[in-house]
Parts: structure tokens; C-alpha cells; sequence
């Protein structure tokens, strides 16, 4: 396993260190984490180096449990208790190796000369305190100047990170903030002492396609104003693509390869890189078969929320129309994409389509039959017809039944398979089609990672053998390669099976990579509608055009 | 896993892995988790040791609760020591006016009777009982070897030994504890399963009516229904209504709590598959929303028994919970109530040290599964 070769492709400085650059602001050497856990240690870090000089931004790429953001947190000494930072580690800032340092020490070059912006800017926002108290605290807590001084720095700050109407927004509380505004306040805070370096720990993650391509460029903007340094931490290879100068790619703990931007995009040298920048989706669904029929046929259907506002005496009801009067066919063997931003309603028509919403109006035909206002003992001869797949794996599976039970549960239900053993193997069946080994029936969910998890669901999903399949979200919460491979096991399955999918997404590489048609919505309407490569290539919506720029450039 | 060839890997590369945390039922994860906490380990050994302490409870007492000896005598200390300092056997002395008078009273001075020790020792034959109630049985797992009375925590006013007195009396204590969050907790269960996934009016009639037992003022509420039991009722009767009263007024509580998780799972992403799959309401509540609720019902009950333990103590002396023959620890408290006796004769407030330790065990054992109970 690690028998500690050297890596070429990783040595410990950088490619493009030739000493005109001056001295690196942060020399970081050897660092290695692990965590106690019981029954011994778990290496988060192995051995990581990197070098960041003043102006620049590098990336650190990797997929989710790859130690990136353990390593970001060693650097601010965020890590948790149970961490241990191996003696031989150093990150040298300005010349001295700050792990060193006593706990007051890094507190006062965290948030100072060092600031970090965190992923999820819904919780790293005290939602007890306005806006303005919390940048000025931040200020406050490193430099002696008077709470007038320091409001007047926080109106400046919030006009730097170009947030509209700066001056009422002091005053008001995170909640009343948008997701993209509260990270623009996230990054006036970190950069209120003006840092020498920066830290963005997957700063867009959280946030919709067209906010983060708004965030990243106020970051590049204002890293050139104040010549900082940043460390960008994302596993989005576009974003990677587009912002940052040179690139570290890290893997189960350890650099697998680093290099500037152009070079490691242009040429990838490991293995593991190539294979990263390959599992971008790509590819697109087969044409579909001539005169297929229509399976699902929807018109005018419209779903509302009564929200009620006002006191008990004069009580205000208003609706919310999440879905407004839409139209939607589906044939058979045909992949439609429902695309828009979170909020825009493509859960709740999807929801809606399978009859596990309650609709107002409109109505539905499944297979030529009449479906909607049918109650739930009425959907379910034709339950096992249709299916879905939910956006998250980990909530999707019950923790307390065997993934065997999961999946017979469909076949029980419906009284399909003829006693248990015949269950038992169809269950194997369709784990094997979904590429999952068929021997891990009395095992259970937490067992697995979320895109061994997201093949469960799938399983559970064709087990039933049904026509169509509505997919909410099935790849978004799962890592990119992983993403590839759950895509190209849908289009497997919709050719071996001749299944119907409705795929609702908010990405459109995934969208192109794998649908017919696409139905872009935005506030519970519909956009615009068509082929997905007319749409995609020339949107007739300035929306349509925001999404793809935001997908395709992130500019 | 560091390779220079470029072979793609197995699809599955992390299963490897995963094996090695291995495939472990839920128990084992619970029981894996609750061992690392000190505090809940502690507490479900305390648990066990009282459980194990009432069921056999005529067993560990060593001697008869309701044999009368001298009232209010000192607790007896056990001694390796004979009148010269030798070391011996294990013994209590009584105590006796020795034929020593005091110099200014006249009265005999009282000190222990180093003539005739009480020889201790294990599994001695003592007065007899019934185990359980119908098996006749003498030995008993502590006392004097001859039969001779021991008071280790002295006697009450009667001269009844106070010990043994409370190793029965837990039997009492517990039972009501455990019986009332029984019946607390099936009612809960299934009144908060029901209203919280069906919803609808029966949610909000119900939910009303829960508010309502929820604010009744609870102590007036207990001395007035107590007291509305004939006095002359047989005591199991008194008893069961006792727990009656007490699980009328506890279930409330705990309705709302799984109420409250029913909504939050009826929501979740498995729910909604299994209707997609086109699970009955029968199947999702006892297939996916009893399973999970259970973890916080079976946290909440280690929290519940405590408290209801304090309450019995509580109302036992103020006389509202248990009435003689019977025994329990609030009952014993009773005794207590007069300053004086107090002063005087502090062993009798032993009880408490019983209550004290069965609300941390459960307590401590609660907190434990709390953190234990949801592995994932």
C-alpha cells in the first residue's frame, strides 16, 4: 500500500518555482493528520506539501474524503480534538513555522493574516447578531479601533464585496440575507483586516450556478485590489479551470500531482488525474426509437402552498404557486430533463407527476390512464410502474433495515415474485444491474459510500421493473467520478430496459450528457422547452443563457 | 493504493475499505458505542445491580423487614477485631449496658458487647421467606451466621432493620417506576405515532387534549385522586391505582415528543420511497417510523424511570403513594418527617441514598444511550 515512493509527479516544490517569485507566504512541508478513532488511527493527510506566494491562487482538487479541507484547516489550526498533526509537519508563514505557535498566537493570525470562507454560509452566520455587529466583532477582535471606526470599515467592506444597498443591510439579520449574499458577507468578514492569505474552503458549493460564478469572480477581483494569496479548495474542475494559477490534486490523503493550470489540464501526468479530468459526463443519450408512445402526458397541472401570515385576528392567507399550470409528455425509451435553480418547483412537479404530491388542478395520464385524483390505494396497482430515485443517499435508505430488505420491500408490497427465494433473487438481480455485488443483502446502508448508496437506490428503484423512473437530483450529491459512473449506468439500463426518465437537475453538463428534451423552468413556470442541444446551444431565454454560461464557463 | 499503471480501477475500490468497519448489526453498534462512554457503562452496571438487588430482594436482605428488635438503634459497624485487637472472623457487636455506671449520670454506659459477637459470613441461614413469593427458602446472601439480628444501617422506630428494609423496598420503588413508564410509553408511542403520521383532525383534537393534561397542575392533581381511594382499599388496588395516576398523568409528554419525530420521518426521502413503491400506512409505521422512532423512545424512558422514581419518594412522604404493609422507599421517608428524629437517629434517612443512586444509574445510563443510540 504506502510504501512511501516517491511520486514524480509530486515532489515537494513546485514545478514552476524558479526563485523569481521570491519566497513562498506560505511554505507548507510534510503535513501529515490523522484522527484517533477506535481500534487505531485514521490518516486523513499524508504527507502533503505545497507552496503559495503572494497574488496568486492555487486549487486544491480533490473528491470528497481526499483530506483537502483537512489539510486547508491545519493551516488555519481549525482542526478538531481528535486530530493529531504529526511532528515532522510545518507550515512556514513568513518565514516561521506557525504550527509551532501557541493557541494565542495562531488566534491572532487567524481572521487577521490569515481568513478562511467556509462551504455553507446558512450556518457560519451567527443568526442571532445583525450583519454589521459581526463584521464589526471581527474587525474589533484584532484591531483597536472604536465602533464608529469599524462600522464605517463594514459599510466599506459590504461595498467591496458588492452587495446592493449596503447601508440598510448592517442593520439586518442573516436570514433576511439570500445564500449568495450571506457568502459576500462571509467574505467581507474574512477580508476585513485585509489577510495576506485567503482560504476558500468550497465557497459555491451551497449556492446555485448563477450566484457562484458572481462569487467567484468578486473573489478574484478582490484578490488582484489587495494582492492577496488564495487557496481555493473545490472539487469543480471548471471553476479549478477558470480561477486559479496552479493546481495541487490530492487522493485518498496524499498529492497525487501538482502543476500549473495549463499544464496539468493540457497534459495530466498521473493516473488518477487523467482519470478525474475524463469523468467529466460526457457522451449523450442515444437516439431515441422511432414512434415510441407517450407514457406520461400532463396538462395544466398546478400545485399551490397556502402560507398564512398576520396574527390570529386578521389572519392572511396567501398562496404559493410552486407549480403554475405545466404541460409535460414523456414517451417511452426518452430521457426529458427538467432543469432550473433550487426553488424554481422541479421537485414538486416531479413529485407531483408520481401522484406523492396532492395536486390543485390539471391532469395526468399515466399510460393513457387517468391518474390524478386517484387517492393512494388506488395509485398502487400502478406503483410499481413508476418509480423514483431521490437527490440524497444518505436519507433515501432506512439506517435500520439490511439492504436486502430495502429493496424486497417493493417486491412484497406489490405481491411480485413468487415466494421469498424468487424475491431473494430478484433482488440480486437488480443489484447486479446496478452494478452492485449481489452477496451484500444483510448488510446495511451505512456501510456504503453515497455512490455504492445511490446504486442501492437504483436497485431498489428497477427492482420493481418499471417504465419510468423519475430522478430527482440522482448524481448532484455524489462525487464526479462516481457522477460518471451513475450516469452511464442510467443510460445502460434505459437501453437494456427501454425505461422513461424525467430528470430533474441543476446541472446541465449532466443534462446534455444524458437527456433528449429538456423543460427549463424558473418560478414554478416553464422557460423554455426543446431538444436538449437546440436549447443548450442556442437558449432563447436570457435565464436559459444565464444557466448555461453558469454550467459551461462559469463567467 | 499508489500505482503508476493505468489500468482504471476496480468500480468499487472503496468497498475494500468499508469491509474492514465491518458488517455489524445495529445492537452491536449501539453496544460498540455505549462501552466507550464511562458514564453510561456505569450507569447500566448500577441498573443492573438494582434490578438484579430487587428481584432477589428477600435474598440480599439479611434479615426480616418486619421483625421488630430495639427502635432507633445505631447502625452496627462490622469489625476484624476481638476486645483484645486480634484479628478474627468478621463481627458485629451489639450494643449493652455494661456493669459500668457513669460517674456523674449513674446511668449504665452503653458500649459494645464483646462477649457475645455476632459472627458474620455469606449465604448464612437466616429467617425464612418465600423467593418470588412461593419458593420457601432461609438462606440468605449476608447476615449473622447464628441468626442473631444485624442493623447495618440500624433500625426505624418500630426496630425494624432499616436496610433490609430498603432492599425490599426497591422492589416497591422500581416496580412502580417500571410499570408506569411501561404504560407511558405504549400509550405515547402509539397516541404521538398516530397523530403525528395521520395528521389531520385527530392530530389537532389530539394534540389539544395532550396540551391539556400537559398543564394541569400536576401535585394538587396526585393528593387529590390519591385521596379519593378508600382507605381501607386493599393495598394492591391502592397500588394500582397509584401507577394509574401516575401514567395518566405522564404519557402527555411523551406523546408529544414522538409526535414530534413522527412528523419529521413521515417527511423523509425513505418514507416517501416506500410509497412510491406503494408500501400500505400499516407497513411505513411499523417498518420505518417505529424502528427509528424507538432510539429517542428507548432514551427517553432511561430519562422517565428517574423521575418517576423521585415522584414515588416524594409522594410516599407526604403519605400519598404506598400504604403499610408494603413497603417502599417513599414510605420509609415517612418516618423523616419530624425534625427531631432527624437529629437524633440520621441513619433512617438511608432511603434517600437508595433514591440517590438509582436516579444517577438511570440517569447516567440514559445519557450514555443518548449518545450511543444513533450510530449513523
Amino acid at each position: 500500500m504506502a510504501l512511501a515512493l516517491v511520486n514524480s509527479f509530486a515532489p515537494p516544490l513546485r514545478h514552476d518555482h524558479d526563485g523569481a517569485k521570491g519566497s513562498p507566504i506560505i511554505d507548507a512541508r510534510n503535513i501529515g493528520v490523522h484522527f484517533k478513532v477506535e481500534h487505531g488511527t485514521v490518516e486523513a493527510v499524508k504527507d502533503i506539501s505545497f507552496q503559495l506566494y503572494r497574488g496568486e491562487t492555487i486549487a486544491i482538487v480533490g473528491e470528497s474524503g481526499s483530506g483537502k479541507s483537512v489539510t486547508a484547516r491545519t493551516v488555519m489550526g481549525l482542526l478538531s480534538k481528535r486530530a493529531v498533526v504529526s511532528p515532522k509537519s510545518s507550515v512556514d508563514y513568513d518565514g516561521s513555522n506557525i504550527l509551532t505557535f501557541s493557541e494565542k498566537a495562531r488566534r491572532k493570525l487567524r481572521g487577521d493574516r490569515i481568513s478562511m470562507i467556509f462551504q455553507e454560509p446558512m450556518s457560519s452566520l451567527n443568526p442571532i447578531y445583525t450583519i454589521g455587529s459581526q463584521i464589526v466583532e471581527a474587525i474589533r477582535v484584532h484591531r483597536k479601533v472604536g465602533r464608529r471606526q469599524a462600522e464605517t470599515r463594514a459599510l466599506e467592506l459590504l461595498r467591496q464585496v458588492q452587495i446592493p444597498d449596503p447601508e440598510a443591510r448592517l442593520r439586518q439579520y442573516p436570514h433576511q440575507l439570500s445564500g449568495g449574499q450571506r457568502q459576500r458577507v462571509m467574505i467581507a468578514m474574512a477580508l476585513a483586516n485585509e489577510p495576506d492569505v485567503l482560504i476558500a474552503d468550497e465557497p459555491t458549493t451551497a449556492l446555485d450556478v448563477t450566484v457562484q460564478a458572481q462569487i467567484l469572480n468578486l473573489i478574484r477581483n478582490l484578490q488582484t485590489e489587495l494582492r492577496m494569496a488564495v487557496i481555493l479548495i473545490t472539487h469543480d474542475l471548471t471553476v479549478v479551470r477558470k480561477f486559479s494559477d496552479y493546481v495541487y490534486v490530492m487522493q485518498h490523503g496524499e498529492m497525487r500531482e501538482h502543476n500549473t493550470t495549463e499544464q496539468l489540464f493540457a497534459n495530466p501526468q498521473h493516473p488518477y488525474t487523467r482519470r478525474l479530468l475524463a469523468s467529466e459526463p460526457r457522451g449523450q443519450a442515444n437516439p431515441l426509437p422511432e414512434g415510441s408512445d407517450v407514457i406520461l402526458d400532463a396538462r395544466g397541472v398546478r400545485v399551490s402552498f397556502m402560507l398564512r401570515h398576520g396574527g390570529l385576528f386578521k389572519p392572511e392567507l396567501r398562496e404559493l404557486v410552486a407549480v403554475d399550470s405545466l404541460n409535460l409528455t414523456l414517451r417511452r425509451h426518452e430521457t426529458l430533463g427538467l432543469v432550473g435553480e433550487s426553488g424554481s418547483g422541479k421537485t414538486t412537479f416531479g413529485q407531483a407527476l408520481l401522484r406523492l404530491n396532492d395536486t390543485d388542478g390539471g391532469e395526468i395520464y399515466f399510460d393513457r390512464q387517468p391518474i390524478h385524483g386517484r387517492s393512494r390505494a388506488q395509485m398502487r396497482p400502478l406503483r410499481s410502474r413508476m418509480q423514483i430515485v431521490f437527490q440524497d443517499p444518505f436519507s433515501s435508505l432506512n439506517p435500520r433495515m439490511t439492504i436486502g430488505q430495502i429493496i424486497e420491500e417493493g417486491l412484497i408490497v406489490n405481491g411480485l415474485g413468487a415466494g421469498k427465494s424468487e424475491r431473494i433473487e430478484r433482488v440480486r438481480e437488480a443489484l447486479v444491474a446496478a452494478g452492485m455485488p449481489g452477496n451484500i443483502l444483510s448488510r446495511f446502508p451505512h456501510e456504503f459510500s453515497g455512490g455504492q448508496r445511490q446504486r442501492i437506490a437504483i436497485a431498489r428503484a428497477i427492482a420493481l421493473e418499471p417504465e419510468f423512473i423519475l430522478l430527482d437530483e440522482p448524481t448532484s450529491a455524489l462525487d464526479l467520478s462516481v457522477q460518471a459512473q451513475i450516469i452511464d449506468l442510467l443510460r445502460r439500463l434505459q437501453d437494456e430496459r427501454g425505461l422513461s426518465y424525467l430528470f430533474i437537475s441543476h446541472d446541465l453538463k449532466v443534462v446534455r450528457a444524458l437527456c433528449h428534451r429538456v423543460i427549463v423552468m424558473q418560478h414554478g413556470k416553464i422557460m423554455e422547452e426543446g431538444p436538449v442541444d437546440d436549447v443548450l446551444n442556442n437558449p432563447r431565454t436570457a435565464y436559459t443563457e444565464r444557466l448555461v454560461k453558469a454550467a459551461f464557463e462559469v463567467a | 493504493m499508489f500505482a503508476f499503471d493505468s489500468s482504471p480501477p476496480p468500480p468499487h475500490e472503496d468497498m475494500a475499505t468499508n469491509a474492514s468497519h465491518g458488517h455489524e448489526s445495529y445492537m452491536a453498534l449501539v453496544w460498540r458505542r455505549l462501552r466507550r462512554s464511562w458514564t453510561g457503562m456505569t450507569g447500566l452496571v448500577l441498573v443492573a445491580l438494582l434490578i438484579v438487588m430487587a428481584i432477589f430482594a428477600d435474598f440480599f436482605a439479611p434479615m426480616d423487614p418486619k421483625a421488630t428488635d430495639v427502635g432507633f438503634a445505631p447502625p452496627q459497624v462490622m469489625t476484624f477485631h476481638d476486645k483484645d485487637g486480634n484479628l478474627v472472623w468478621p463481627r458485629v457487636y451489639a450494643l449493652a449496658d455494661s456493669a459500668d455506671l457513669d460517674p456523674v449520670t449513674f446511668q449504665p454506659i452503653v458500649g459494645p458487647d464483646y462477649d457475645n459477637p455476632r459472627h458474620l459470613g455469606f449465604f448464612v441461614k437466616g429467617a425464612e421467606y418465600r423467593l418470588f413469593g412461593f419458593i420457601p427458602a432461609e438462606r440468605r446472601f449476608f447476615g449473622s451466621v447464628d441468626g442473631q439480628p444485624v442493623h447495618f444501617l440500624g433500625t426505624d422506630k418500630f426496630g425494624r432493620d432499616v436496610l433490609s428494609r430498603a432492599i425490599i423496598g426497591s422492589r416497591i420503588s422500581l416496580m412502580i417506576a417500571l410499570t408506569v413508564v411501561f404504560i407511558v410509553t405504549v400509550v405515547g408511542t402509539t397516541v404521538g405515532m398516530v397523530s403525528g403520521y395521520f395528521g389531520g383532525a385527530f392530530d389537532i383534537w389530539m394534540q389539544r387534549f395532550v396540551e391539556l393534561v400537559l398543564a394541569f397542575p400536576q401535585l394538587p392533581l396526585y393528593l387529590a385522586l390519591t385521596s379519593l381511594i378508600p382507605i381501607t382499599a386493599p393495598t394492591n388496588v391502592f397500588l394500582a391505582f397509584v401507577i394509574f395516576v401516575m401514567s395518566a398523568l405522564g404519557w402527555a409528554q411523551m406523546s408529544r415528543e414522538v409526535r414530534g419525530k413522527t412528523l419529521a420521518l413521515a417527511r423523509i426521502d425513505y418514507v416517501r420511497a416506500a410509497m412510491a413503491v406503494g408500501a400500505t400506512d400499516r407497513r411505513i409505521i411499523f417498518q420505518h417510523i417505529f424502528p427509528n422512532v424507538m432510539s429517542h423512545v428507548i432514551v427517553a424512558v432511561t430519562i422517565q424511570i428517574p423521575s418517576v422514581v423521585l415522584l414515588e419518594s416524594f409522594l410516599g412522604f407526604l403519605g400519598f403513594a404506598v400504604k403499610p404493609p408494603l413497603i417502599s422507599w417513599g414510605l420509609m421517608l415517612q418516618d423523616t418527617a419530624n425534625y427531631s428524629v432527624i437529629g437524633s437517629y440520621p441513619w433512617i434517612l438511608a432511603p434517600v441514598g437508595f433514591v440517590l443512586v438509582t436516579v444517577f444509574a438511570f440517569n447516567a445510563l440514559g445519557d450514555g444511550l443518548r449518545d450511543a443510540i444513533d450510530p449513523y
